[in-house]
């Protein structure tokens, strides 16, 4: 697939849209068959291939019998089917009956860190979008002395080593008396993240300024301008940035492990990472660390189908109406 | 409102920051407004990295207190030929990662633009993201498998000679940055195309009242237009690509030999399993170094604080 | 390997005042006290000892945290520097000495006197292995491994060996004696002929005569350690706490150098195409007919449907005796815990026959205390599974430790890379006398 190829292809579009928005209200065009447009869909469909079929093995692997997976390694289809291996994720099988299935014995209270993913992930998304929409707006929207410098040197923090932090932020939470707690995991990226905060930034600076200048001649002040028209325009943004931070969130895993050990508040990620192998030169359990991937990739999968249409649709239009 | 006023094609940024059409200083407001993201990057960013700069000027094994030794680590670094090496294999990996990547994500997002407006195909592409990056390694890790992998035996039915994409050093980091693409190009696309829908309709229905042909389009409207989009999405890949590690971490550790060391596990090992910290904290420092100039020249050229939207 | 280290956030620090806050002094053995180990495939025997531990002792209570191997060391030294480590944990040959340098580990000596702990209960020198340099115990021995050949009875069955066969294969560094002919024997080519036919193809293998988990660095483990072994050669001045290794030996190259040829000859996989699954993994998919592992991994090889497992002891040698590798698992205390008292108490208790036999009776792995430890082999029988080849090292006296020394994590860096240019055929086996230098430099220091 070459780019050009998709460039044309994709070419054709802006210049037809206007000409269509005219010609057929109800936004069907009509257009012969071009060369253009199949060779983008064969693109696409190519990418998407390309994107689902680990997928695809994925669920081929999860529903398969741990034991039989190396000798029917070349079988696209499950090897020995069984759902041992969802069992296993759910908690439903003892330790004797895991182990003897290839799983480990450690007990997994499914439920339970599911919820906890939610917490900490909800906690880190609402607290992180909000604080770094107000510091993006002072970025992008305020005059004042300085912004530019401590813009950079928060954009800064972005090139920071992650070794630099992780153990003084451990020693700090320890210190706060906040290990195992949801607050501990979350605290050090419910505040901002530079890229939250540099990503907002970015689109309240391609944001059209009119109605904000109309408000202010109204006498509305920042915080009514902020709340009743920029973030109102910006859903689309705020919605795509939640849902990348939850996702980060949802998938984050050394801290954590570090700092989440006990189980009330053990996430997902943490609690199924027994399916990794646990030993030097040992295999991991293969069909159940699939199945758990799964299973814990589905309820983020839910949210993006549930909001999907308006994180991404709402964006272009913002503007406009 | 705004679909009343027409940007014209040739207009030339004016730089939105230094409109002084304010005389007033918001300082009071942007305080307050700042104030929380303030207090989280003090405390978990300014002041780690400070400790880290000084850290980086002494010797220090994490247990014992960290004795000052002035500039021996600098002058150890420049002469550490895994350094150099490590530098080396990270720079291969940056940019084919980011090469692929940004020019597969930008296709992606004008096809989602343009031609399908699906949430299931959006859907479809940012599965990868789903998943966290140590099991994405694990899995391709796994099918890319020389002897037993689903990869190499689809390789062998079409004819072809296998591959050991993770054991051959030429192969290793190339593969590695596969992975990357592969995990994080529907997340790219999707950045792209918010910036894409950004873009106000009136300004391509000007393109085509102008007569401007698609190719025309693309060049003096999509891409001036997605710039602060495209600033963010490479400033952000391209440091983050720096910082690769947990792919090489859980894959080849490393090797063959030295050929996929990448800096990060290169100061992950000395910090951690050789408890060198000072001397990883000084390779950290290095590192902030490159990649801040790095970020300079990115912010510069691509001239990331205009919009064209004035 | 793929022993991975965790995440990029790992580790770090810029600790400030960490040590400062010391143990306490609470004397009674009360309250709570947190263990942590990493097999999770153990942990249903463990949790049972601390159950039986509670009810014999009600005011202790113990809470096991158990995580993987990849994930263990790099979250225990964040625990150790920020003061919040496990009271007790499971402790690795190749790990303790850095903790006894740092001051992190509770001398045992005072316990094992006044409790009376017999050291004489465990198998010859699994207690000497946990002694430090200044004379003083860290650990009390849990269990000990050893290592076996792993074959795939169809394959060994249809190129006409017997186990009989298996069990007294005899190897030297010159022609690699009856274990190459096995080797080559029971490498087979996609067109069905073997390795020691006329006609062997060594470009297009089906089956390997010998399966390859990695280059072993400077341990060799599982890899090479149970030839070396059997020349005389060691890895280290001596053991415990040698100061000067042997890599610059041309009995160590020579053995060397032979395992690689066999990679040449086609019996073995190249070095570059075994980095993916794991080698067991592969063995269970039928890809190579002999696996040379630990008896950890017996779960693992017997697990795999359609695929009979033999197990053999390693090969004689040289001297005309088999040798392994003998490497142990104890428990250490921290010593910043708050409860001394208990935690000794929890130490005596895994290392107790009470616990052990609980251990032993899972059968997963074998006990360090010499009755447990046949009550293991027992239990595996009743499973199905010969554990002789491991446990006949053992008997017959054949082993060597674990070689201990400093700088461990140091010198892993530097043979790793060396042994695996070698292993891939980018260089000779006599550049291992580099890196031995540069492995003895760090002890001149």
């Amino acid at each position: 697939m070459t780019t050009t190829q998709r460039r044309e292809a994709v070419l054709a579009g802006p210049a037809n849209r206007g000409t269509r928005r005219r010609a057929s209200p109800t936004g069907h065009p009509r257009r012969p068959v071009s060369w253009g447009r199949v060779s983008a869909w064969a693109v696409l469909i190519l990418a998407i291939l390309v994107t689902v079929v680990p997928f695809l093995w994925m669920i081929r692997t999860a529903l398969s019998s741990n034991h039989s997976l190396a000798a029917n390694s070349a079988s696209l289809l499950p090897a020995d089917f069984s759902w041992g291996a969802f069992k296993r994720v759910f908690g439903m099988q003892s330790p004797e009956e895991a182990i003897a299935q290839g799983g480990s014995g450690a007990a997994i209270n499914f439920w339970l860190y599911l919820r906890n993913s939610f917490v900490v992930s909800t906690m880190i998304t609402v607290a992180q979008v909000f604080f770094s929409a107000l510091a993006a707006y002072a970025f992008a929207r305020l005059q004042w002395r300085g912004r530019d410098k401590v813009f950079t040197l928060f954009l800064a923090t972005l090139l920071v080593p992650p070794i630099f932090t992780a153990l003084p932020n451990f020693l700090l939470i320890k210190n706060l008396g906040l290990l195992n707690t949801f607050l501990g995991i979350a605290l050090p990226t419910m505040l901002m993240t530079p890229f939250a905060i540099f990503f907002l930034r970015q689109f309240f600076l391609g944001m059209s300024r009119e109605m904000e200048e109309a408000a202010k001649l109204d006498g509305a002040n920042h915080l009514r301008i902020f709340f009743q028209i920029v973030t109102p325009n910006a859903v689309g943004p705020i919605a795509t940035l939640s849902l990348l931070t939850f996702i980060a969130a949802w998938n984050d895993y050394f801290w954590p492990l570090l700092v989440g050990q006990d189980e009330k508040v053990r996430v997902l990620t943490v609690g199924l990472s027994v399916f990794k192998s646990q030993s030097p030169q040992g295999a991991p359990d293969w069909s159940g660390l699939m199945a758990a991937t799964l299973v814990a990739a589905l309820p983020i999968l839910l949210l993006f189908l549930a909001f999907g249409k308006k994180v991404v649709n709402s964006i272009g239009f913002s503007g406009i109406k | 409102m705004a679909t009343t006023e027409i940007p014209a094609l040739t207009h030339t940024a004016a730089p939105v920051l230094k409109s002084g059409r304010r005389g007033k200083s918001d300082l009071t407001t942007a305080l307050i407004f700042i104030a929380p993201a303030m207090v989280g990057f003090i405390v978990f960013y300014l002041v780690p990295t400070i400790r880290g700069l000084y850290l980086s000027f002494t010797s220090y094994d994490l247990f014992g207190s960290p004795v000052w030794i002035g500039l021996t680590n600098y002058v150890k670094i420049a002469q550490d030929k895994l350094f150099w090496n490590a530098m080396a294999v990270t720079g291969e990996y940056v940019v084919i990662n980011i090469v692929f990547q940004t020019i597969f994500a930008l296709g992606l997002a004008l096809l989602m633009y343009h031609v399908a407006k699906s949430t299931l195909v959006r859907g479809a592409l940012l599965l990868p993201y789903l998943i966290a990056n140590v099991i994405v390694a694990l899995l391709w890790f796994w099918m890319l498998d020389y002897q037993i992998g689903i990869v190499n035996q689809v390789i062998e039915w079409l004819g072809l000679p296998r591959v050991a994409f993770f054991g051959s050093g030429t192969w290793a980091i190339p593969t590695i940055a596969f992975i990357n693409v592969w995990r994080h190009m529907g997340y790219t696309a999707l950045l792209l195309f918010a910036g894409l829908q950004a873009i106000p309709h009136h300004v391509y229905e000007v393109a085509a009242l102008d007569g401007a042909g698609p190719w025309k389009t693309f060049w003096k409207i999509t891409m001036p237009l997605l710039r602060p989009v495209m600033v963010l999405v490479l400033v952000v890949t391209v440091i983050g690509s720096f910082q690769i590690f947990d792919t090489v971490a859980v894959t080849t550790g490393g090797g063959p030999v030295n050929a996929s060391r990448v800096i990060q596990l290169y100061i992950y090992d000395k910090a951690f399993t050789e408890q060198d910290f000072g001397y990883a904290s000084a390779l950290s420092v290095i590192l902030f170094a490159i990649l801040g100039v790095v970020a300079f020249l990115q912010m510069k050229f691509l001239r990331g604080n205009e919009s064209e939207l004035g | 390997m793929k022993k991975t280290l965790a995440t990029a956030t790992a580790l770090a620090a810029v600790a400030l005042s960490l040590t400062a806050c010391g143990g306490g002094s609470s004397a009674s053995a009360s309250g709570e006290i947190n263990y942590w180990l990493w097999d999770a495939n153990q942990l249903p025997a463990y949790q049972q000892c601390a159950t039986d531990f509670h009810a014999a002792n009600p005011d202790l209570n113990v809470k096991i945290t158990q995580r993987g191997w990849d994930d263990y060391w790099s979250t225990l030294t964040n625990a150790f520097v920020a003061g919040t480590a496990p009271d007790v944990f499971t402790d690795h040959l190749s790990k303790f000495p850095d903790f006894v340098a740092k001051h992190q580990l509770l001398p045992l000596d005072e316990a094992v006197k006044t409790d009376k702990v017999d050291l004489k209960q465990f198998i010859p020198g699994l207690a000497d292995l946990w002694v430090g340099q200044n004379g003083k115990r860290y650990g009390l021995p849990k269990d000990w491994d050893t290592v076996g050949l792993f074959y795939n009875k169809a394959m060994t069955k249809s190129a006409g060996l017997s186990d009989a066969d298996m069990a007294k294969l005899s190897w030297n560094p010159d022609d690699g004696g009856t274990y190459e002919k096995a080797i080559a024997h029971l490498t087979v080519d996609k067109n069905g002929k073997r390795g020691d036919e006329a006609g062997f193809d060594k470009t297009k293998v089906a089956v390997y005569g010998l399966g390859l988990a990695g280059s072993g660095s400077g341990q060799g483990q599982t890899e090479w350690s149970f030839l070396t072994g059997t020349t005389g050669w060691t890895h280290t001045d001596k053991n415990p706490w040698g100061t000067k290794y042997n890599y610059d030996d041309p009995k160590f190259q020579k053995t060397i150098a032979w395992w690689t040829s066999l990679a040449d000859k086609g019996y073995m996989p190249k070095l570059e195409t075994t980095v993916g699954a794991s080698v067991a993994d592969t063995f269970g998919a039928g890809k190579a007919a002999i696996n040379t592992n630990g008896d950890w991994m017996i779960g693992q090889y017997s697990g795999y449907k359609g695929v009979q497992v033999g197990i053999a002891p390693t090969p004689t040698g040289v001297d005309g005796k088999r040798s392994s590798m003998f490497n142990g698992l104890a428990d250490s205390i921290s010593a910043s815990t708050k409860n001394p008292a208990g935690a000794t108490k929890w130490v005596e208790y895994l290392a107790s026959p009470k616990c052990q036999d609980v251990v032993a009776g899972k059968a997963v792995v074998f006990p360090a205390i010499k009755t447990s430890s046949d009550l293991a082999e027992k239990a595996f029988a009743a499973k199905g599974t010969d554990v002789s080849a491991f446990t006949q090292q053992v008997k017959d006296g054949t082993t060597f430790l674990f070689p201990i020394t400093d700088n461990a994590a140091k010198i892993d860096a530097i043979m790793k890379p060396a042994m695996d240019s070698v292993l891939a055929g980018k260089s000779p086996a006599s550049s291992l006398t580099d890196a031995n230098k540069q492995v003895n430099d760090l002890f001149a220091k």
